[in-house]
């Protein structure tokens, strides 16, 4: 109930003004269009053998439209916890929920999971469009096949952005801080390029970020490998899930205590 | 049994966030206040900007955790038992961003109903009677953000009573509303308290508010409680020394060798009033005394005793120094 009357209330907001949708979307679409184009014009057009021998993926669009569309929907919970919550503190409306009998992890976790739907609804359109532009060859098997992989990315994200969570109650102006991380994802997880270009111990480290392996079997899986062929990364996945809700869970009780002495506050 | 009982509740808040093996200088906001409110009292805090009025109320309302002392609600504990407080009471908090602009007053109410566990079969129905109450049905399904500071106030006041609180704490409800707003805002609260036996505790520093408002004042100043009692009895501490009212233009000595205390003061004209006791062989001695420090003086009174008059006396200051 909590959930669903945080997520009708975000969306709500958000839906009302369609001049923000059609923004966000354009966004969405000319931020993709420049790195596919950038990306063509480095490795000689569409098709790279090299992408291939080390992503097992050698068309550069279909390679940079599933890595973008993840990495957009991955930072949603991460944006909707700094910038959700920083913006309920804004307005003031922070103290008014916090001040309910509903649990405050179901609140923040109806913020995250409404910008999360917000953007993976924008991301689809974005990815519809980015299908067209660039031909993209889909299939209804593949988008099925997908899908359970993109739910367990989904729940690992939101696990990763509530570190985030705790974090912004007490330091409130963490934004740039976040949105630093929120690139430094865009740069570990082989959004644009293959990681096997970077160093050994920047590979390892990317290892970290949900988002790394999961952008690694919906590819896999785009190519027609089964889920067998991509074990090795849903399990790092699966591992990744509880870790960051635990960290996440804790960070957050940490600083709820603290922020119960200094104060939720406003600006 | 209380609705609220307070013993000796203090707030330090850290300069600094306080992270491990940092450390921290702390702020004294509240040092150790205790009172006590009966069910179906209308109790006030009156005190000056920074007194720790709305310090108090956000220990009571569960949002700050009290550094020391201890508090009830309705015989909960505020450390213990914050969700079975926050069940029971509301909050209407001051100014006017407690809402969400974006949204109708109806959906506003729609989705506090919903955190507060408001039962689908009962929600309609008491957002409709609520909206009805405070008078903005027909504007219930304007965005907020249209709404005039006077409107917002009432909705956030029908918001502060979705859930039916059997304690509801007010932190200055007529702060920045117009007369006519203030006035609704007044005789709804007394309302709430006489047909429908709601504990009321509000803050405010409108003692003219208090006065008229409140069953029983505490005022509150540099985070202790100076004086508790009704109205009447307050102002018997002052009932035999006769309030002087001076206007002034101009300069103002800032301090004079009486007890008067700047109790207003309008930028825009420029005028300011002195309030305090003086008697009538010591009034021409003061006159004469601002006259040659070339304050100009528009008008001199003899006044009723106040609770204004009843803080000056006890701290030395008007309430708005």
């Amino acid at each position: 109930m909590i959930l669903s009357a945080v997520v009708e209330k975000e969306f709500r907001m958000f839906f009302r003004y369609p001049l923000r949708v059609i923004s966000s979307i354009l966004v969405g679409i000319v931020f993709l269009l420049q790195f596919v184009f950038f990306g063509q014009a480095v490795l000689g057009g569409r098709y790279s053998a090299l992408l291939e021998v080390s992503t097992g993926m050698g068309d550069y669009p279909t390679y940079a439209l599933i890595g973008y569309v993840l990495w957009w929907v991955s930072v949603s919970p991460m944006e909707a916890y700094v910038w959700g919550v920083r913006r309920e503190l804004q307005r003031g409306t922070f103290e008014m929920n916090i001040l309910s009998p509903a649990k405050i992890v179901e609140l923040l976790s109806g913020l995250a999971i409404s910008w999360l739907l917000m953007d993976s609804v924008l991301m689809m359109i974005v990815f519809a469009i980015g299908a067209v532009i660039f031909a993209i060859p889909l299939t209804l098997l593949i988008i099925l096949k997908s899908l359970p992989i993109v739910v367990a990315s989904l729940i690992a994200f939101l696990g990763f952005g509530f570190v985030f969570a705790g974090l912004v109650m007490m330091l409130k102006n963490i934004g740039p801080f976040a949105q630093i991380f929120e690139f430094a994802m865009l740069f570990f997880s082989g959004v644009f390029f293959p990681l096997n270009v970077m160093p050994k111990a920047m590979i390892a480290f990317s290892k970290l970020f949900p988002l790394t392996h999961a952008a690694a079997v919906v590819r896999g899986l785009f190519v027609g490998k089964g889920y067998l062929e991509v074990w090795g990364e849903i399990a790092w996945l699966l591992v990744l899930i509880p870790v960051y809700w635990g960290i996440g869970y804790l960070i957050f009780k940490w600083a709820e205590r603290i922020t119960r002495v200094i104060g939720y506050g406003g600006y | 049994m209380y609705a609220i009982e307070v013993n000796n509740l203090k707030k330090y808040y850290p300069k600094k966030i306080p992270f491990p093996f940092r450390k921290v200088e702390w702020i004294e906001a509240v040092k150790g206040i205790s009172f006590k409110v009966k069910k179906g009292e209308l109790f006030g805090f009156l005190g000056p900007n920074g007194a720790g009025k709305t310090t108090t109320i956000k220990m009571l309302t569960t949002l700050l955790e009290p550094t020391d002392g201890s508090a009830r609600i309705l015989g909960y504990d505020i450390r213990e038992n914050t969700r079975e407080i926050r069940r029971r009471i509301n909050l209407v908090a001051e100014g006017e961003r407690t809402l969400y602009w974006r949204l109708s007053g109806y959906e506003n109410l729609k989705y506090f109903a919903r955190i507060y566990y408001v039962s689908k079969e009962e929600e309609r129905e008491r957002i409709e009677s609520l909206l009805k109450l405070v008078g903005l049905w027909e504007k219930r399904n304007d965005l907020v953000m249209n709404y005039s500071r006077g409107m917002k106030q009432r909705l956030a006041i029908a918001k502060a009573l979705v859930n039916d609180p059997e304690v509801l704490f007010l932190d200055e409800p007529t702060l920045g509303l117009d007369v006519q707003s203030s006035i609704f805002v007044r005789e709804f609260v007394r309302k709430l308290v006489d047909e429908q036996g709601k504990t009321v505790l509000l803050t405010t520093h409108y003692m003219a508010e208090a006065e008229q408002l409140c069953d029983r004042i505490a005022i509150i100043d540099h985070g202790k409680i100076i004086a508790l009692d009704t109205p009447d009895n307050l102002k018997k501490l002052v009932m035999n020394e006769d309030a002087v009212e001076i206007r002034l233009k101009g300069n103002v000595p800032e301090e004079t060798p009486w007890r008067l205390a700047i109790v207003e003061r309008d930028m825009e004209s420029n005028v300011t009033v002195l309030r305090g006791p003086v008697d009538e062989e010591e009034l021409p001695k003061v006159v004469e005394w601002l006259v040659r420090r070339k304050a100009k003086i528009i008008s001199v009174e003899q006044k009723e005793p106040t609770l204004e008059d009843v803080f000056i006396r006890l701290t030395g200051r008007g309430l708005r120094d």
